[in-house]
């Protein structure tokens, strides 16, 4: 069996890259399973997903703690502890970043066992698409070149699950044009065989504690004003004062409460509260709020 | 027939359409709206001719799926939760109308604390509304479970709702190949429904549920509703016949997995037991006679078939998937009682309590429920309940209370 774990931000398409890869591996004769974990659906939330394939039945189920293949859609997620993006990884893992870095500068940030290797999907979709959407079908044509599937199944398997999505035959032309390309591009990392050892876990038996810590509570007061959510922009909005008209659309239609207004009617972005879902940038009636793509050297604050 | 990639939502929306349901009355729920939204959809486009109505909550539309059993139309309807305790008076309302109908439950851990994911506890809530119960494992058995509940809910040995659970997430968000069956053959499984004590006509007036006092005329009811889901036993092997011989594909009351030469036996339900049948394989390398059996239907309880299945073992293990507070696992009492009588009893019960909440049960969690059950065997005694819980798992929850508690935020 192999065991590829898909790793993005809520509304990057890790789930359907997951499908895709899923559905390519079912049209070559595999076993094939596939499922995403979310929490509460929030846009740029880390999200997981996960697809087994195997010539006879499989029998695990749910999470994928010791992956052949892991995929992060967004380089950012390796920061974020949250995302428990290196789980169960080993020397024998291959792990791809979409990064603009190469393994080799990708490798001295970041101390991750197994293989590691890079693409720029972010940019590749930009160039080839012209837009900021999902990337199912690059992170599913990345997954299925790196588990040895072969391009025409992705390319059909992207047909079917993105006219799944409602998408126009044009988009999803584009989309498989992109996504061969990086099927083609991807540096590619033989999979090693594993053999893993089972060993038992130890449990721990919980003690009984007053209700103050042993109920869901919470007792400090406001807390989420230091959980900065500013590590989940894959892109950030900007604004440019001189096109502002001071209609304060995007401080109403901000879900995160980033955006304030100054003592001078204008507003200010709070960036480490920005989550960078840009549903500022889509009611400005001005254009005053534009898009910049975070890098590793930006997305810091 | 070849099979497509499906979750179990879609295999539980394929099933009521393959059953030719008449009457959809919905409430969408985290996990369970695929299936609606999904029957929402063909009935708008036609491709199942059925009457959809969204009702303002679950205790309404378990209301309306009973009183359009009663009037004869076949019913299928879902939920998960909160949504099944919302709707928790109708459950025995409708039982005691012995109404025929197949209401899915997508299973889903109850509040407090909220949380998305499954475990069992929402559907155990309703195992003694009367309702017969099936616990499916795969999504093909989703399906399959469905069709197989029309016919024993219809069968007038039984006239009893059925509910099929399936657990959230790891099903119902989860594609796995699943075979559609063809709908001519579903057609000769499952016969138009004409129940002989349903339906209405204006010019026969009856009543259903009506009051009764005293206690013996309640009695005799009440034992009816116990006879019916009993016979439900006899019903599911032979609608399990028919099922293999149209389908080809077999579900009993219980399915044992490497049981035959088992020393111990680790008893689980629903879709981590795919993950106990894998336990199962890698301690069969290691030369560790273990076995599995997997509860399928659980009201009726299959007593014997239980009791026959771990007649002569050494130790079992019950791997619950839900927590009655004050009291442990709900299946493990369940076992420990039918097997009281049996001469050649396991000489040892364990319980553990895994899965709450949809965690994760790791291969080294199940070597420890293994370790833990042959000591349990070789002693002689039992063990539990055992939370499955982990050393690493608890620094995550200490680091939560530190900052739910501690942690001070300078404001």
């Amino acid at each position: 069996m192999l065991a590829i774990r898909f790793h993005g931000r809520g509304g990057q398409g890790a789930k359907t890259a997951s499908r895709i890869v899923g559905t390519a591996a079912f049209l070559e004769g595999f076993v094939a399973q596939d499922s995403p974990i979310y929490g509460a659906e929030r846009r740029g939330a880390p999200v997981a997903a996960f697809t087994r394939m195997a010539k006879a039945p499989i029998r695990e189920r749910g999470i994928i703690a010791h992956p052949d293949v892991v995929v992060v859609a967004d380089a950012s997620l390796m920061g974020d502890p949250a995302a428990k993006v290196l789980e169960g990884v080993d020397g024998k893992t291959i792990l791809f970043v979409n990064s603009p870095m190469s393994a080799e500068q990708l490798s001295a940030q970041i101390s991750a066992r197994g293989h590691l290797t890079t693409l720029n999907l972010t940019e590749i979709a930009l160039q080839r698409m012209g837009k900021r959407g999902a990337i199912s079908a690059l992170l599913g044509a990345v997954a299925g070149r790196l588990v040895g599937l072969r391009q025409e199944s992705i390319h059909e398997a992207i047909a079917r699950e993105l006219a799944e999505l409602g998408l126009a035959a044009s988009v999803i032309e584009q989309n498989q044009d992109a996504a061969k390309y990086c099927y083609e591009a991807v540096p590619v990392v033989a999979l090693e065989s594993r053999a893993r050892q089972t060993v038992p876990v130890a449990l721990h038996i919980p003690a009984y504690e007053s209700p103050t810590r042993g109920t869901a509570g919470i007792t400090v007061g406001p807390n989420s004003g230091i959980r900065s959510v500013g590590g989940w922009r894959t892109f950030r909005p900007v604004l440019r004062p001189d096109l502002c008209n001071g209609c304060w659309l995007c401080f109403a239609n901000c879900p995160e409460g980033a955006i304030t207004i100054k003592p001078d009617g204008r507003p200010a972005i709070y960036y480490p509260h920005c989550k960078g879902c840009l549903d500022c940038v889509e009611v400005c009636p001005t254009d005053a709020l534009t898009v910049e793509r975070e890098t590793e050297a930006t997305s810091k604050t | 027939m070849t099979a497509q990639m499906m979750t179990g939502n879609l295999a539980a929306a394929w099933s009521a359409r393959l059953a030719d349901v008449d009457y959809v009355p919905a409430f969408p729920i985290t996990p369970q709206t695929e299936i609606v939204e999904t029957l929402a959809k063909w009935c708008g486009d036609g491709s199942l001719n059925a009457r959809f109505v969204t009702l303002d909550s679950e205790h309404s539309m378990m209301t309306a799926a009973g009183a359009a059993a009663a009037t004869g139309a076949r019913v299928f309807t879902a939920t998960s939760s909160q949504g099944l305790l919302h709707a928790f008076e109708v459950l025995y309302t409708v039982a005691g109308w012995r109404v025929p109908f197949v209401l899915v439950n997508v299973s889903r851990a109850l509040a407090s604390p909220i949380t998305l994911e499954p475990d069992h506890n929402d559907v155990l809530a309703a195992r003694d509304s009367g309702f017969v119960q099936i616990h499916a494992e795969t999504c093909q058995e989703v399906l399959d479970s469905i069709l197989m509940g029309y016919r024993i809910a219809e069968d007038a040995r039984v006239c009893l709702p059925v509910v099929v659970n399936l657990d959230g997430f790891i099903l119902s968000f989860t594609r796995e190949p699943v075979v559609v069956p063809d709908q001519e053959t579903v057609k000769q499984f499952l016969p138009p429904f004409r129940p002989a004590h349903l339906g209405f006509k204006a010019s026969a007036p009856h009543a259903l549920g009506t009051a009764v006092t005293g206690g013996a005329t309640y009695s005799y009811f009440r034992h009816q509703i116990h006879l019916a889901s009993v016979n439900a036993l006899r019903v599911h092997e032979e609608a399990a016949v028919e099922f293999e011989r149209l389908f080809g594909r077999r579900y009993d009351v219980a399915e044992g997995y490497r049981l035959e030469d088992a020393e111990d036996v680790l008893v689980m339900s629903n879709a981590y037991a795919s993950k106990g049948k894998a336990a199962v394989d890698r301690a069969r390398e290691e030369g560790r006679k273990i076995g599995l059996l997997r509860l399928r239907v659980i009201r009726p309880w299959p007593a014997e078939v239980v009791r026959r299945a771990l007649r002569g073992k050494r130790a079992v293990a019950v791997l619950d998937q839900n927590l009655s507070p004050g009291q442990g696992g709900i299946l493990f009492q369940e076992i420990a009682a039918c097997l009281y009588h049996e001469p050649l009893r396991p000489r040892s019960l364990c319980s553990f309590i895994g899965g709450l909440g949809g965690k994760n049960i790791s291969e080294g969690e199940f070597c420890t429920i293994f370790e833990q059950m042959e000591d349990a065997g070789g002693r002689g005694t039992g063990v539990g309940p055992v939370l499955l819980y982990t050393e690493a798992e608890h620094r995550d929850m200490e680091q939560l209370q530190f900052l739910a508690h501690e942690l001070r935020t300078g404001r």
